[in-house]
């Protein structure tokens, strides 16, 4: 569902992710552990592109989130109809410019494709255009299949609970004003929340906005939900209340990838466990195996301080 | 005192479309300032658009009314005109300034979200940050009102005659004095009408800002 292709991360000076991967797949619950500055938030917001990598490719379903780099994937290119259509064109044109560009090497073809575009002019630019459309995902779309949490709510203040929650199938999706209403009484009586509909978020407790927040992304229907510490910025009373909704959610399936320090949820829930340090993925087990006998020094270190 | 009434007239009428201009401008120049952090394309008409902001925030207001009215439109009969458009210009410079620093001011979780959720930038830019920010850019926007009110009294520096529209409120107050020969009793009559435009427009940026710190309340 969602595959990481070796993404790098720099922040100005600072190395944050150095070369990390990971598949996804539909109806796994991965969580991502680690010390902090070890680069798991990053990575998960890399996923959705809130952070573009420096380098690297996010796939999410075959299709490629990351922008496009015509050195890297010419292979994708090459696959496409109309790249085909294009250089069969080119050939009728300008035989020789053609028979570069299709005897070459990749690099070669870029350069032979440089020419074309000098030749062709705007209908070329024009077609490349469509090529990008056919391979690549547009950010918008793919992040309306990625639910996402974050540790700060991001509740809209200006908003009421029932308005966050429909305001991006509304405008988004296009669902009937009513409709989405009703679905979102419906998720909020899933959390126990039904009687907040009309408030502003303002009112709430830290415990009740995260549960809003995890039913506004829900609302959306996406396919996969990412939590970025969803229970970091709550008080411990609130922790559970929070957790026992996600619990929920695994439970019917929901793919979903958390950054956490519940070493109690990760234990119960994940179908696997990430560990992240430094910048890379340390140890990648299902929990079982990863929390009885880790195997990276690191992690034996970190887990004897937070278990 | 038909002067006054005169001058009460075109006054408020030189505010109120430089400021509808100020406000024009000032958001414009705003957005695509914002803009240019994240999109290359804005890089261009921001840099144009800083240069405007020093040149119109880094001169007097007096000097660029001199220069636009006998200087660069120096058309018969265009005189008021050019003034308004002063007015409307500097009033943008700083106006920009004001919208910039309450679209600043909002949360940057709320763009995450808004993009998180699948909403473009500039979708969420309007739909999410702008709601946000008009909160915080009103009391500030008030304040330059007030300030371009005032400003305008310099209109009179480029020549007035009863009955044109740089005849303002100030500028009555010099026939006025003529007049009465009492430039107390004239400076008077016209303050007290500047201070009552000036609660005026207190007392309804107020109530707009009653009204905006609704979703506050507890």
């Amino acid at each position: 569902m969602i595959d990481v292709n070796n993404i790098y991360k720099k922040f100005g000076n600072l190395q944050v992710l150095k070369g990390v991967t990971c598949k996804i797949e539909k109806g796994e619950k991965v969580v991502i552990i680690g010390p902090s500055g070890s680069g798991k938030s990053t990575l998960l917001r890399c996923m959705n592109l809130l952070e573009t990598p420096t380098y690297g490719e996010v796939w999410m379903e075959g299709r490629l989130l990351t922008p496009i780099d015509p050195y890297l994937h010419f292979d994708v290119i090459r696959k496409s109809k109309t790249y085909n259509a294009m250089m069969l064109a080119a050939k009728n044109a300008d035989p020789a410019a053609a028979e570069e560009a299709l005897d070459a090497s990749v690099i070669a073809e870029i350069k032979a494709k440089d020419l074309l575009k000098k030749r062709e002019g705007k209908e070329f630019a024009g077609a490349i255009k469509t090529l990008y459309k056919e391979n690549f995902q547009d950010i918008n779309q793919a992040r309306m299949k990625m639910g996402m949490v974050f540790q700060h709510f991001n509740l809209f203040p200006h908003l009421t609970v029932l308005q966050n929650m429909t305001i991006a199938p509304i405008k988004l999706k296009k669902v009937p004003p009513e409709e989405a209403k009703e679905k979102a009484m419906e998720l909020l009586k899933r959390v126990g929340l039904e009687d907040k509909a009309t408030v502003y978020p303002a009112t709430l407790s830290g415990g009740q906005k995260q549960r809003i927040a995890i039913v506004r992304a829900l609302a959306m229907e996406p396919d996969v939900m990412l939590f970025d510490e969803p229970t970091s910025a709550l008080d411990p009373e609130m922790v559970g209340e929070v957790l026992s909704v996600m619990v929920d959610l695994a439970k019917e399936g929901m793919t979903m990838i958390v950054v956490t320090h519940e070493m109690g949820f990760a234990r119960e829930v994940a179908t696997k466990v990430l560990f992240m340090d430094d910048g890379i993925i340390k140890e990648e087990n299902e929990p079982k195996e990863f929390f009885a006998h880790p195997k990276d020094e690191r992690l034996k270190e970190f887990l004897s301080k937070v278990l | 005192m038909t002067y006054v009434g005169q001058g009460l007239v075109n006054t408020l009428l030189i505010t109120l479309i430089a400021a509808v201009l100020g406000l024009v401008l000032g958001f414009i120049v705003a957005v695509v300032k914002i803009a240019a952090e994240h999109n290359k394309w804005m890089k261009i008409p921001a840099a144009i658009c800083n240069v405007y902001t020093t040149i119109f925030r880094g001169t007097p207001v007096a000097l660029q009314l001199f220069i636009m009215v006998f200087a660069i439109f120096a058309i018969p009969g265009f005189k008021p005109y050019a003034a308004i458009l002063t007015f409307g210009i500097n009033s943008g410079a700083y106006v920009s300034e004001s919208i910039r620093a309450g679209i600043l001011s909002v949360d940057k979780g709320q763009m995450e979200a808004g993009r998180a959720l699948g909403f473009s930038w500039l979708q969420t830019m309007v739909k999410i940050i702008l709601p946000q920010a008009v909160k915080n850019i009103i009391p500030a926007i008030g304040n330059e009102l007030i300030a371009l009110l005032k400003e305008t009294s310099i209109i009179g520096w480029v020549g007035s005659t009863p009955g044109s529209l740089t005849f303002d409120l100030n500028a009555a107050a010099d026939v006025i004095f003529k007049n009465m020969a009492n430039y107390l009793a004239s400076g008077i009559i016209v303050g007290c009408c500047y201070l009552v435009i000036v609660y005026i427009m207190v007392f309804i940026f107020k109530y707009i800002e009653r009204r905006l710190r609704a979703s506050d309340r507890r």
